[in-house]
């Protein structure tokens, strides 16, 4: 079954790509930022979708495999001059066998204890990190990065680093819908549906939990390269178990087990994590005994939680199920069942 | 030598004091996983909401201290039911990713709302035991944590006879087991999983007690809640003594390794160790040391 159906379907695709790399010449220069930000946290985001949704091995340590990835890769750039089209890969792969070792429990245990496994490795990531060689990590004060190069061209204005990051976006998260589709895809449904079934149905659980936990990891590792060109310094602060439950918090109001819920979740919740931090100033007059940048933490996680536990209440399934309902109800109009 | 000898003794029961104050944070946990099969991740900030209610009673109100304990226990009762008809009531039946995710995103909303309230400048936690240390020959001891480690075990005892010994425990370890069987049996899941919030908060007042007794009370000390999660694990989530023996296991080793370790590692030790016979365990024995078995069938 293919994905377009219908030349409409095709045309509409067509005019959403062209939109999304039009972008920066229509809209101000802040909202380009906040897209580019966005389609980094859509890859990892994604890539958890992959471990968490299709796999269903709970991974809440996906920032540190985005932290691993990014010092990966600006430990290469900076001290072998690598260029981005290499570093980034290779952050990749250093986030993928990472995830990968943490995954490799997975044989023996499930569910919970999984998931305390991956929040180990999320906390002991800042303390490795910290404790390595300066000269590979940099220690407690983290890396810096030039600008991406590529024949000529300098990666160092937010246009510029829209269409590199977009770009990269688009090809991560396209392989990530195909990959869903194929026996890679079938074998990870199949193992999160029951997995003690699936091996007796011949699947190897082994290996595909661990090449679950290998891809999503690889997401965010590429996740985490594309940060470091961003923000052009990496420091270990930037990956803590708070982003890694804003990603899981993601997955779950976008639904899991369908990347596009992926990207709606990290869609909504970035935006209101930007109308939040929009308001601030007038929370700030509002809540005057919680001094200045704390209401905006105070106002995130109320946020964050809220977001959670209403979803988990009263849409389980997420935006994604919301959205399949409108498109039946348009499709069916003005029948309300077929 | 000698110095040697007392020096370990003394790391020693430092870390198995330590040790019994995580074991009763780990204990919370337990009963509530015991009597719902609910993984309470929101446990530290539980610890750190009861505090800010002792610390509101005592310093805001300045009513007398027992007084202030009283109103702050049944204040965390209160905050157990709210919990458990709020959040947890609509989720009876629901996958494990679920009842996680929601305890996480409790975590989150309590870390927000605290802020909120009590906004986040340190205050002084109020003095319920004295300062005088306790001298036992050459080892000294903080006395708050030297009395919460022996009335710890008075509460052990009483728990694990409701437990083991009552009508009552028997039919929350029948609701852990499988919510929609003992439904079928006639248990009421909802009482029993209010009972175990209600016990469960108890618990954690009874910790933030003894935890901030004299010191700085800021909503760092909520790390309590992530720092017991390898009590828990190691013991197993359904054994209330593997808590304690878990708890001073933890304790002693994390109390050594600062003491013989954090000169080599910068002080990374005795922050990892924990997380690392965790892992240890996870791998090896992943139903820990006394937890039950589960033999899943398809």
């Amino acid at each position: 079954m293919a994905y377009i159906h219908t030349r409409p379907q095709m045309a509409c695709l067509v005019i959403f790509v062209a939109l999304l790399f039009l972008l920066p010449q229509l809209v101000s220069i802040r909202l380009v930022g906040v897209m580019t930000v966005m389609a980094i946290i859509c890859v990892a985001v994604v890539g958890l979708q992959i471990t968490t949704g299709y796999a269903g091995q709970i991974n809440l340590g996906q920032s540190a495999f985005m932290g691993m990835g990014a010092f990966v890769c600006a430990a290469l750039a900076n001290n072998f001059q690598l260029p981005f089209w290499v570093a980034i890969p290779a952050g990749g792969l250093g986030g993928a066998l990472l995830g990968a070792a943490f995954g490799l429990p997975a044989l023996r245990i499930k569910g919970f204890y999984l998931a305390m496994t991956t929040i180990a490795a999320q906390i002991m990531f800042p303390l490795i990190i910290m404790h390595m060689p300066d000269r590979w990590f940099g220690g407690a004060l983290g890396l810096k990065l030039e600008p991406a190069t590529l024949f000529g061209i300098t990666f160092d204005s937010d246009k510029s680093l829209y269409y590199l990051i977009m770009v990269s976006a688009v090809i991560m998260i396209a392989f990530a819908f195909n990959l869903t589709r194929s026996r890679v895809g079938r074998a990870f449904v199949a193992i999160r549906d029951n997995d003690i079934a699936a091996e007796m149905m011949g699947i190897n659980v082994f290996h595909y939990k661990t090449l679950a936990f290998f891809i999503g990891a690889m997401y965010a590792g590429v996740a985490g390269g594309l940060w470091a060109y961003y923000v052009r310094y990496v420091g270990a602060d930037q990956f803590t178990l708070y982003f890694s439950v804003w990603y899981v918090g993601m997955l779950i109001v976008g639904g899991l087990g369908s990347v596009v819920g992926a990207i709606f979740g990290t869609i909504f919740v970035r935006s209101l994590q930007e109308a939040m931090t929009y308001l601030g100033p007038f929370l700030t007059e509002l809540l005057p005994q919680v001094a200045g940048a704390q209401v905006w933490f105070a106002g995130m996680n109320i946020l964050l939680g809220g977001a959670i536990v209403l979803f988990l209440i009263f849409e389980p399934r997420g935006l994604y199920h919301r959205w399949c309902l409108l498109k039946t109800a348009f499709r069916i109009w003005p029948f309300p069942y077929l | 030598m000698e110095f040697f000898l007392t020096d370990l003794l003394q790391y020693t029961i430092d870390g198995a004091l330590k040790g019994t104050l995580y074991a009763v944070v780990a204990l919370a946990f337990i009963v509530i996983y015991r009597a719902g099969r609910i993984l309470n991740f929101a446990q530290g900030e539980i610890v750190i909401v009861g505090a800010f209610i002792i610390w509101t009673f005592t310093s805001l109100a300045n009513f007398p201290v027992w007084l202030a304990l009283v109103l702050s226990f049944l204040a965390s009762i209160f905050l157990g039911l709210v919990v458990e008809r709020v959040l947890f009531r609509p989720l009876v039946g629901q996958p494990v990713w679920a009842i996680l995710m929601v305890t996480i995103g409790l975590m989150i909303l309590l870390q927000g709302i605290t802020l909120i309230i009590w906004g986040g400048q340190e205050r002084p936690f109020p003095l319920i035991f004295s300062r005088d240390p306790v001298k036992l020959g050459q080892l000294i001891f903080s006395r708050s944590i030297f009395l919460g480690g022996i009335i710890s075990l008075v509460v052990f005892l009483a728990v694990s006879w409701i437990f083991e010994r009552t009508r009552w425990g028997l039919k929350l370890t029948a609701v852990a087991e499988d919510h929609r069987v003992a439904l079928s049996m006639g248990i009421s899941v909802k009482k029993s999983i209010a009972t175990a919030w209600i016990i469960g908060c108890l618990l954690s007042t009874y910790a933030a007690i003894i935890l901030l007794d004299g010191k700085i009370l800021a909503l760092s000390a909520a790390a309590i809640g992530l720092q017991a999660l390898p009590v828990v694990l190691l013991a197993g989530l359904e054994s209330i003594w593997g808590a304690l023996l878990a708890g001073l296991i933890v304790g002693i080793g994390s109390s050594w390794a600062a003491a013989y370790l954090d000169p080599y590692t910068d002080g990374a030790m005795s922050e990892a160790f924990p997380y690392l016979l965790m892992l240890l365990a996870l791998i090896i024995r992943p139903q820990g040391l006394f937890g039950w078995k589960i033999i899943e069938r398809v």
